[in-house]
């Protein structure tokens, strides 16, 4: 004798609604922006980051780690959203999360 | 914390350089970003998204087969466990026949959309409510309760995108008001806030928000959610306000907070990071009103404290839920306290002095605050734990029983407040409660 049960994944849909950023073909040349929200020692990683990019590349062109504002209260915000789109960058990396 | 994006509508994976806690911490040896630097390089130019398709269609029904009826129960829950759905107790799976029983408690299509779970993005369904309350062993009747405080919890103003995967550990906090409590056999007397035979729907509806938290929000500990700790997530917090006990002009805290009509039914969702109790009662020869004053000190020194997590709700949301009996707040009014009295006394009394505040480096956290009304706060000596006395949240609950009070510690962005709509087959649902579970 056997028994079965049929149930639910309770996990339920998730939608994706739009694709992530495009990535860049290399990094040589470019114009990349950091948005930091000070927190987790992003005032050490970030610059050291920023050095790092610019020893490595030609003619990259790396923003100050304060191009745009920075702390939690206001990364996530359309202002600062429209910031970075405004600068022309060609990619973006953001920190720090923990 | 791939979670993270997927509620923003992107795939739920992203390019993200990960490492040990301990590079983040003051003093850290930073060398590691260096080594690993091709990562980060990798990030913008070479990363693509694992996630195939949009996502979207209903996930398929699950099938187990056993030698017996309890073989194949222990399975299901085996595989409900191994796919990270469940807590480690016990679950009913959620077949069709039982999910659709408990879906005789909705007023609405089993398909109406409530939003979605941050932060993973699951899409929330009435439905997705009454799977969530079959595995938790719930009830048709707890239905409206449980979809009410969904809709809540969702709403942006609770805070819930960014409190799902805090560290801080928050728990939602759900009181109820009007009728519906009780009939539902919800408990607001002794030991509302732990497990009750003679009232078990507390503990089955937050139980239910919780794996609703879990499996749609992707609140999986160390993976979706950051909480440290995670106190009171078996079952949340679920319990009615003890309305039958308020005293003569003690508005309901459904119509205090959120505008109710008095006597409808109703749901309030906040956000609290502990629970303390206080012995607030006199020990010796008090008067009445000595016993009183001494026990609203006594109280308001326990809401005296550095709680920074608090500050996520200094304007708009409460510094925490003070839970009173009520043969307290009876007493109390008859010696003219009121309500409003009380929020007063404690905003007056639990200020802290700005040395206090600086000696713990608290002004920091405090001029970081998203709100400017709480970065303005630091100007003020001694400093008020939250912008006004109507931000305290009081209700009457708990047992008839004089000595303690219940003092839910906030971490709460808003209170958010949602009315219970009831089935027109309520009545009929309570009756078969009445058979299944003996007399309410």
């Amino acid at each position: 004798m056997t028994a079965s049960l049929e149930f639910h994944d309770p996990s339920g849909a998730i939608e994706v609604k739009r694709p992530h950023a495009a990535r860049v073909a290399g990094l040589a040349g470019k114009r990349v922006g950091f948005v930091s929200n000070e927190q987790w020692q992003a005032y050490r990683m970030l610059p050291r980051l920023k050095a790092l990019l610019e020893a490595d590349f030609a003619g990259i062109e790396v923003l100050p780690i304060d191009a745009f504002p920075q702390g939690n209260a206001v990364i996530g915000s359309e202002e600062t959203a429209a910031l970075v789109r405004a600068s022309g960058v060609d990619a973006v990396i953001i920190g720090n999360a923990a | 914390m791939t979670n993270a994006v997927a509620g923003l509508g992107l795939a739920p994976d992203a390019a993200m350089v990960t490492f040990p806690i301990e590079l983040f911490l003051p003093g850290s040896d930073i060398s590691p970003v260096e080594a690993r630097k091709q990562e980060f390089y990798d990030g913008l130019t070479r990363w693509r998204s694992a996630f195939a398709g949009d996502g979207a269609g209903e996930p398929p029904m699950l099938r187990v087969e056993g030698s017996s009826a309890e073989d194949a129960l222990a399975r299901a829950n085996h595989l409900m466990l191994a796919n990270r759905w469940g807590d480690g107790l016990p679950l009913w799976p959620p077949t069709r026949a039982r999910v659709d029983w408990i879906l005789r408690g909705s007023v609405e299509p089993r398909g109406r959309r409530l939003g979605t779970f941050p932060p993973r993005g699951g899409v929330t369904t009435v439905e997705s409510c009454a799977i969530a309350l079959a595995m938790a062993g719930g009830r048709p009747e707890y239905l409206p309760v449980l979809v009410a405080a969904v809709e809540a919890f969702l709403d942006p103003e609770s805070g819930s995108e960014a409190l799902q995967a805090a560290s801080g550990s928050a728990f939602p906090v759900v009181i109820v008001n009007g009728p519906v409590g009780a009939r539902i056999r919800l408990n607001a007397g002794f030991g509302c806030l732990g497990p009750d035979p003679q009232r078990p729907a507390g503990a089955s509806i937050g139980r239910a928000l919780r794996l609703l938290q879990q499996n749609l929000g992707g609140a999986l500990p160390g993976i979706g959610t950051m909480a440290n700790y995670g106190g009171g997530r078996y079952t949340n917090v679920v319990f009615a306000e003890d309305e039958a006990s308020l005293p003569a002009g003690w508005p309901a805290h459904g119509t205090d907070r959120h505008g109710f009509a008095p006597g409808s039914s109703s749901i309030s969702l906040a956000f609290a990071n502990g629970a303390t109790n206080i012995r607030r009662r006199g020990a010796k020869k008090e008067t009445p009103a000595e016993d009183a004053l001494q026990g609203m000190h006594r109280m308001a020194d326990f809401m005296r404290v550095p709680n920074m997590a608090g500050l996520a709700g200094y304007e708009h949301g409460t510094p925490g839920i003070l839970m009173l009996p009520g043969v307290v707040a009876q007493t109390m009014t008859g010696l003219g306290w009121t309500k409003a009295s009380m929020r007063e006394f404690l905003w007056e009394h639990s200020r802290i002095p700005a040395a206090e505040l600086r000696r713990a480096g608290c002004p920091a956290w405090i001029e970081i605050d998203t709100s400017k009304v709480a970065r303005d706060s630091l100007a003020l000596d001694p400093w008020p734990i939250t912008v006004r006395p109507e931000n305290f949240v009081i209700v009457v609950a708990g047992g008839g029983h004089p000595t303690n009070s219940y003092w839910l510690q906030g971490y709460s962005p808003g209170v958010v407040g949602r009315p219970v709509d009831l089935p027109a087959s309520f009545e009929s649902l309570l009756a078969e409660a009445e058979r299944e579970i003996g007399p309410a």
